[in-house]
């Protein structure tokens, strides 16, 4: 309609109305046509998902029956649940262990693995193999090489003259799981860290060689600060995948011997006891959680982003 | 490098790469063991002992490996094929107008950061209500869900490197925006629709938590049964081995050729590796 009064405010006589087709790849309306099909899909995977569970995180609800209102007892409950609280502080813990792991061992290797050597593709091709590799798998192959009697880490342990060890115990299970992850993910913050020593201006460490600067002042004042937006990139993206860690306790204890994380506890709670109310709590609560670990991060990343092209 | 440093490099190096390599290796070496040679103490049998492919018969025979391997193929071809069209149009409209001022390109990326049991409890119950547990089509929606917001942000960067000069001057010869967006644009970013494809084939080929909340017998994936062999009664650590050595071959085939794009893939585009 809009277009027909511009039309004939320039003078031209409209022949006919535009079709729906033509009206959808007018240069006004394509760029939110090419979107159509990605709302539709967020609008049925995203918002519904977020209203059914605001929703229900005030009622009490077995799946059978009718939904109970009982109001903001499911919060008052959480915030109380020894249980939770003690998920979501282990969650914590395994985003600081296997980043700052992941950040150290691949700074060292990339370090090592930045120049140029014979025979560079062949390891960079088997160092990268884990990355694509299920978690699930891994977890599970990491699983029977950490069984006490025939595992191969202790069978090897012992042929050295080392004490077994016990790797699933309460104490140690929540470092074996960080081992798995940072097994598989180690080799991820390398070759970032690589690709960022390789894009160095090399101009910049000739002068600081010339002007006598040591090589630890040099890698402390150059180095790491050009490094830092790759370094960021690391801490972001493996915060929104540890955040999230769900497979490799599915393979190894299944959060049992005090190594349950947020998404698991969730998880028992909805599926394992069918409390949808309560599990409906939890996932709002940790959604809300990480929309807003992930907020700052994504300002993070994008500023980063900015930085590296 | 001094001859010194050259040994510790390939000191340092080698022990790396055995530490990575080794774990994999292993799979294999387990997956052609005698169960008596898996349930074994003696360090020389880790790597000495006979060969024998009772495992992968034992997995064949007695296991539903072939159709649920099927299953696996069937729902990550067909999600990855949904996901490419409807991220591939998002991408464009995003890398060249910037539709939304960034506020709906961060709600998509968000998607991607759901803990995945905040969508399977609404989910679940729907499903459960329409029907849709347990079939494939179910589970191949759920996939298209968590792969569209990793695709069309890895998708936003190759787009984002066609120059809009292009198609200004395809405008000019008189194209229309959708005989640019087909003609001009598609044909440029074929590689970065090849490497989007490969990767959402390996997240769907490797996805866990939907896939063992969603399916039980008919469409169950791979990786679902090979975690039911690991239960609290008895551990089938032979099938097991041999299932997953089938199961990860594809995607370290695809890490070995894909090399160069791995960190950037990972990165959404980030790091050009």
């Amino acid at each position: 309609m809009k277009e027909a009064m511009t039309y004939e405010a320039a003078g031209y006589r409209l022949t006919r109305k535009p079709t729906i087709w033509e009206t959808l790849t007018s240069e006004r309306y394509f760029k939110w046509t090419l979107l159509i099909p990605l709302i539709v899909l967020l609008g049925i995977f995203m918002i519904y998902p977020l209203l059914y569970c605001a929703y229900y995180s005030f009622h009490q609800w077995g799946m059978r029956g009718n939904a109970l209102y009982v109001g903001a007892q499911n919060y008052r409950q959480l915030l109380n649940d020894k249980a939770f609280l003690e998920a979501l502080y282990r969650t914590f813990k395994v985003l600081v262990i296997c980043i700052v792991s992941e950040l150290l061992i691949g700074l060292g290797l990339a370090l090592l693995w930045s120049r140029e050597f014979r025979g560079e593709n062949v390891v960079r091709g088997l160092a990268l193999l884990p990355l694509l590799v299920a978690p699930l798998i891994l977890s599970l192959l990491w699983n029977f090489m950490f069984e006490y009697d025939f595992g191969a880490v202790n069978i090897v342990l012992q042929s050295l003259g080392l004490n077994k060890i016990y790797w699933w115990s309460p104490e140690r299970a929540l470092y074996s799981i960080c081992f798995i992850t940072i097994w598989q993910w180690f080799p991820f913050a390398t070759f970032v860290l690589v690709a960022g020593l390789r894009s160095l201006p090399k101009d910049v460490f000739e002068a600081a060689r010339v002007d006598g600067a040591s090589s630890w002042y040099t890698f402390r004042r150059l180095t790491l600060p050009m490094l830092s937006p790759l370094i960021m990139i690391v801490i972001v993206l493996r915060t929104m995948w540890l955040i999230r860690l769900f497979d490799p306790l599915y393979g190894t204890t299944r959060g049992g011997v005090q190594t349950e994380l947020l998404d698991w506890i969730v998880y028992r709670t909805a599926f394992v006891y069918f409390d949808i109310g309560y599990g409906s709590t939890m996932a709002t609560f940790s959604l809300v959680l990480t929309m807003a670990i992930c907020a700052i991060m994504f300002r993070i990343l994008m500023k980063a982003l900015g930085g590296t092209k | 490098m001094s001859t010194f440093g050259k040994i510790i490099f390939w000191v340092i190096t080698l022990f790396v790469l055995f530490i990575i390599v080794a774990p994999l290796a292993w799979i294999y070496l387990t997956a052609f063991k005698a169960p008596n040679d898996i349930f074994t103490t003696d360090v020389k049998k880790l790597v000495f002992f006979k060969f024998t492919s009772e495992n992968f018969q034992r997995l064949f025979r007695e296991f539903p490996f072939w159709p649920n391997f099927v299953n696996t193929i069937i729902i990550s071809a067909a999600s990855t094929v949904v996901v490419l069209v409807i991220s591939a149009l998002a991408a464009y409209s995003f890398a060249r107008w910037n539709t939304g001022r960034g506020h709906l390109l961060f709600t998509t990326i968000s998607t991607r950061m759901f803990p995945g049991v905040v969508a399977a409890i609404p989910f679940f119950v729907l499903y459960r209500n329409l029907g849709l547990l347990d079939t494939r089509f179910g589970l191949t929606l759920l996939h298209i869900y968590f792969n569209t917001s990793f695709a069309t942000f890895l998708l936003y960067g190759f787009f984002k490197e066609i120059p809009e000069e292009l198609e200004q001057a395809a405008m000019i010869d008189g194209y229309s925006r959708v005989d640019i967006f087909r003609k001009i644009v598609m044909p440029l970013v074929r590689p970065g629709l090849a490497v989007t494809a490969v990767f959402c084939l390996v997240w769907s080929w490797n996805e866990f938590l939907f896939s063992f909340l969603f399916t039980r017998v008919t469409a169950r994936p791979v990786t679902v049964l090979i975690s039911s062999f690991w239960g609290s009664i008895e551990v089938q650590y032979g099938p097991m081995a041999a299932g997953a050595a089938i199961v990860i071959l594809p995607t370290l085939v695809i890490a070995w050729f894909m090399q160069r794009y791995i960190i950037r893939g990972l990165t959404f585009g980030a790091v050009k590796g």
